[in-house]
């Protein structure tokens, strides 16, 4: 379960690539095997990535994409730390 | 606006070259022109005569101008203790569809005192030949060193020629792709996909009905002008230098009905890039790898093709232009 106090932040051996509304996200790698993972965020996504500052805390970003999106708490916040737990592997860092 | 047709000119030139050239045997130096890159390798005062393979002697011009010239030398060197290592790759075989891994450590990337050196072995040679290429993202001069070469040798043996042409693509700000491409009245099409996803398939399937096939397997793309070209490289004994512009991009893959599905911005970007050759250990190099794709995704459409293997496909992408 995913602290909401948690603050998170691009990690700094991911490279970004905004097109349009979407973002392709290639992290830095030092072998073939790790190359197999790179990331699309759609607009949903992207949303929420642009507000991983690291200064805004989980909770406040899934007020901020609760009242973007017009959905409840509940399902903002199920759909923002499935993304959290996406991401955690190689993109993002905890602060 | 296409020029598509100077692929025609350019073999003929390269098909006589290579006629003269097939009576060569051992040489000190001589350029080749591969998807536009001329690469001069020369022997060393010291090294090993050298001795091009079948498939790179239609890559044989007359031209003393180089982008790179790779001087050849006897011996080997190993990358100091202070040196750190950027990237590895193993030695994969597939066989009847699996991924078997013969080796851990087939070739790597080391950076030592501002130099880039990438150490390799030769899986298809007999004499347990190494070799290490000192070279750079800047400098247009490289040096390699060949162990157990003997008294002649081929220097762009299996898998130098693919990481020396991959680092050409990195510095100019092309893209090396797994990928078939055809030319067909008038178009270019490219059909990407990794192993067993179908681009031999669907090469042949072009060729039946009369289309210049440029590869069945790898090409580098590049950007002219605003053109996007893909080009074959000399993978096959019987490669003959061909490029076309790129009208349409198809990520592939086997399926039971013909089915086209157009993709969008970061989609399209995503999907390619997984298809392409990249090293990824350096921001600088994703970042200016991420433009190219993103322009050439830009220009060009890109869509995911699911295909029966006949030749209803190509009636369906023809329907669908």
């Amino acid at each position: 379960m995913t602290d909401p106090k948690a603050v998170f932040s691009h990690s700094p051996d991911v490279v970004t690539r905004k097109t349009g509304n979407e973002y392709v996200l290639v992290p830095v790698a030092n072998n073939i095997a790790d190359m197999e993972s790179l990331y699309a965020l759609n607009e949903t996504g992207a949303f929420i990535w642009d507000l991983l500052d690291g200064e805004r805390n989980v909770e406040e970003i899934i007020l901020i994409f609760a009242r973007e999106y017009g959905i409840n708490h509940k399902t903002a916040s199920e759909d923002v730390i499935s993304f959290l737990n996406e991401m955690s592997k190689y993109l993002i860092i905890k602060i | 606006m296409y020029n598509s047709v100077s692929y025609r000119e350019s073999s003929v030139d390269f098909y006589s070259l290579y006629m003269q050239k097939e009576q060569i045997g051992r040489m000190r130096n001589y350029n080749l022109n591969i998807a536009g890159y001329n690469i001069r390798i020369e022997s060393a005062e010291d090294g090993p005569d050298l001795v091009p393979s079948q498939r790179f002697r239609r890559n044989i011009i007359q031209n003393p101008e180089y982008d790179v010239c790779i001087r050849v030398h006897h011996g080997s060197l190993k990358p100091k203790d202070d040196s750190e290592r950027l990237f590895v790759a193993p030695y994969v075989v597939e066989i009847n569809g699996y991924k078997i891994t013969r080796s851990d450590n087939f070739w790597s990337v080391y950076r030592q005192n501002g130099d880039m050196l990438l150490i390799t072995n030769f899986p298809e040679s007999p004499s347990g030949k190494k070799a290490m290429l000192k070279f750079s993202l800047a400098l247009r001069e490289w040096d390699l060193w060949i162990e157990n070469a003997g008294s002649e040798t081929d220097p762009l043996e299996y898998p130098l020629d693919g990481l020396i042409l991959y680092y050409l693509t990195a510095i100019n700000s092309d893209i090396m792709i797994h990928a078939s491409g055809v030319y067909y009245n008038g178009h270019g099409y490219l059909f990407s996909g990794v192993s067993g996803k179908g681009k031999t398939t669907m090469a042949m399937l072009w060729k039946n009905i009369g289309a210049q096939v440029i590869h069945d397997d790898r090409l580098i793309i590049r950007n002219t002008d605003g053109i996007f070209r893909m080009y074959n490289t000399p993978v096959y004994k019987n490669d003959i230098p061909n490029n076309a512009a790129i009208d349409r991009i198809f990520l592939i893959e086997h399926g039971n009905e013909n089915k086209m599905t157009l993709l969008r911005e970061a989609s399209s970007v995503s999907q390619v890039i997984a298809n392409c050759i990249q090293h990824n250990y350096s921001q600088d190099m994703i970042a200016r790898f991420l433009g190219s794709v993103s322009m050439m995704c830009s220009k060009i459409p890109v869509a995911t093709l699911s295909y029966k293997p006949d030749r209803s496909i190509i009636e369906y992408i023809l329907r669908n232009e």
